[in-house]
């Protein structure tokens, strides 16, 4: 084996051929468009692999040189995880691939707005700026959420005093503690929303 | 076109998300389908080459009537049930023996079809009583033949060879994994008119050794051939239209790298940067440091102390002239004791 390896060792590593070949590194690949021999390809004849090899050895070669001289990373990482040994990888950085193959699905679409936001978009209506969820109350002298637990949506439903209407908005919301009516109001906003995000669901599918 | 349910849960939803277009697509999933007539040499060929493709496979035990040239609905079909892209259907007829049919899909819908018959010298990977590839590893690939760049039949190969056996993209290689090269060759040049020559598939293993004239960084290369091995003869052809082929090679506009001003990447992948400054003022410019130099002994801005000592140097100047215009001796001064007068002052 020492004595095969010796042999190799004086070959040439580099290949002259009349038309250079190109490569697609990105793809490790090589095309050779020199002339090829029919009679060296033939089945009758008795060298014919020998030949098909000698020729992909010369272009593997060409490839490897050109591999072997891009960028290199080397990483350490462990080889084989049971062993809990780590080995030294060098990686190539190959360049994109640049032959066109085609692809296995179309594009995705992208997705088609809601009725909200066409809407939007025709009445040219930008999204409110974000100022986060706590506001300050004055009166309690503290920071309190917009909304949820304590929020100050909900000022209302815990004044000791409100305010009522001279007019009710509908016939018999006099006899209704206003308070219990503000959250009514706040629930029935909250089951028309999702109403429309359903139907905006339906319309985007 | 097959029926889709809402998914009821999670794994059912990221199942079916799975099936979805991506912008960065998967690696294509190959599906080995047994025609009606196969043969055993059919079986193994497929077996081999499905060897070539793992982990990216599925493939079909049982035998299917399919005539992808007449009717392709049942590879549509396979194709959308299986999510596989690439299929490769075994037939054997009196007419068309051995005959391999490789399927392209785009979507579900056929892209292209060729059909590879094997010629008699084949030899499986059993024959081959060597060190056969590592799964999963991709391959190299060598196209010997001008017509694989000229020939749309020869293109059409080299393409779906590419796309079939070329596994994940990546940026990143590991050197020791560069293990096996696909060698395809065209059995000749030919010119138009003449049948088609074959095509000639190989596989062989890469052998390295070290070489004086290479040094340390480029090894001496040597091949040793695995299998499996088939010589190709072209049959039937079906190319995509040009509107599908345009549709197929469209590339996401979202992946496209944006052309940043004054940022330029090298050959060698690193980035260079063009900063743009004003005029330089070389009234601040740092020279070597000296006391004589220091700001103090500025002669612009002019103190007190500074300005007495020049007034003095320029009255002394004055008083030397003066003395020096009486140092003329004239002839009436003769009388006069000049020394004293000179020592007095």
């Amino acid at each position: 084996m020492s004595s095969f390896a010796e042999e190799k060792k004086n070959l040439p590593v580099t290949v002259e051929k009349p038309i250079p070949v190109t490569y697609d590194l990105g793809n490790l690949a090589v095309f050779d468009s020199n002339t090829l021999d029919r009679n060296d390809l033939d089945s009758s004849n008795a060298q014919r692999e020998e030949n098909i090899k000698k020729i992909s050895r010369d272009n593997v070669q060409l490839m490897i040189n050109q591999i072997l001289s891009l960028p290199i990373k080397s990483t350490t990482e462990s080889a084989n995880g049971t062993s809990g040994q780590s080995a030294s990888m060098t990686l190539v950085q190959l360049p994109e691939p640049t032959s066109e193959l085609p692809r296995e699905k179309p594009l995705p679409k992208p997705k088609a707005p809601s009725k909200w936001e066409q809407f939007a978009a025709k009445k040219g209506i930008k999204p409110k700026e974000r100022s986060g969820k706590m506001v300050y109350d004055e009166d309690a002298g503290q920071w309190v959420p917009k909304w949820g637990f304590n929020g100050a949506n909900k000022k209302l439903d815990k004044q000791w005093l409100v305010e009522v209407d001279d007019e009710p908005k509908k016939a018999g919301d006099d006899l209704i503690d206003p308070r219990s009516l503000s959250r009514a109001e706040r629930k029935k906003l909250i089951k028309k929303n999702e109403l429309q995000h359903k139907r905006n669901m339906k319309g985007a599918n | 076109m097959i029926r889709t349910v809402k998914p009821k849960n999670a794994r059912a939803k990221r199942a079916l998300d799975k099936k979805e277009p991506k912008l960065v697509e998967n690696t294509k999933q190959a599906l080995f389908v047994t025609g009606k007539s196969s043969t055993k040499v059919l079986h193994d060929a497929m077996v081999d080459l499905s060897a070539l493709k793992k982990p990216d496979i599925k493939r079909f035990n049982k035998k299917n009537e399919v005539r992808p040239f007449e009717d392709a609905e049942p590879l549509e079909f396979f194709s959308e049930k299986n999510d596989t892209s690439l299929m490769v259907l075994g037939t054997s007829s009196k007419k068309r023996k051995n005959n391999l049919t490789f399927v392209r899909t785009f979507g579900y819908k056929i892209y292209d079809m060729i059909e590879l018959q094997i010629a008699d010298n084949y030899k499986f990977l059993s024959d081959f009583k060597k060190q056969t590839f590592a799964v999963g590893l991709k391959p190299m690939f060598s196209f010997q033949g001008s017509a694989f760049d000229t020939h749309p039949v020869y293109k059409h190969v080299k393409s779906l060879f590419l796309d079939f056996f070329r596994g994940t993209t990546t940026d990143l290689h590991d050197v020791a994994g560069l293990q096996h090269v696909i060698s395809l060759t065209i059995q000749g040049d030919f010119e138009d008119g003449e049948s088609l020559p074959n095509v000639l598939f190989r596989v062989y293993k890469l052998k390295t050794y070290k070489s004086e004239q290479g040094g340390r960084k480029l090894p001496r290369v040597e091949l040793e051939e695995v299998g499996p091995r088939f010589d190709f003869k072209i049959g039937r052809i079906h190319s995509p239209s040009p509107e599908l082929e345009k549709e197929a090679l469209k590339r996401p506009k979202q992946l496209e790298v944006k052309t940043v001003k004054n940022i330029q990447l090298d050959s060698m992948g690193d980035k260079i940067g063009t900063i743009h400054m004003n005029k330089q003022d070389l009234g601040k410019l740092q020279t070597r440091k000296m006391k004589g130099l220091k700001s103090r002994f500025d002669q612009t801005s002019v103190d007190s102390d500074t300005e007495n000592y020049l007034n003095d140097e320029e009255q002394e100047l004055q008083g030397a002239e003066e003395s020096y215009g009486e140092d003329f001796v004239t002839a009436n001064d003769i009388d006069v004791e000049p020394p004293a007068k000179r020592m007095k002052k």
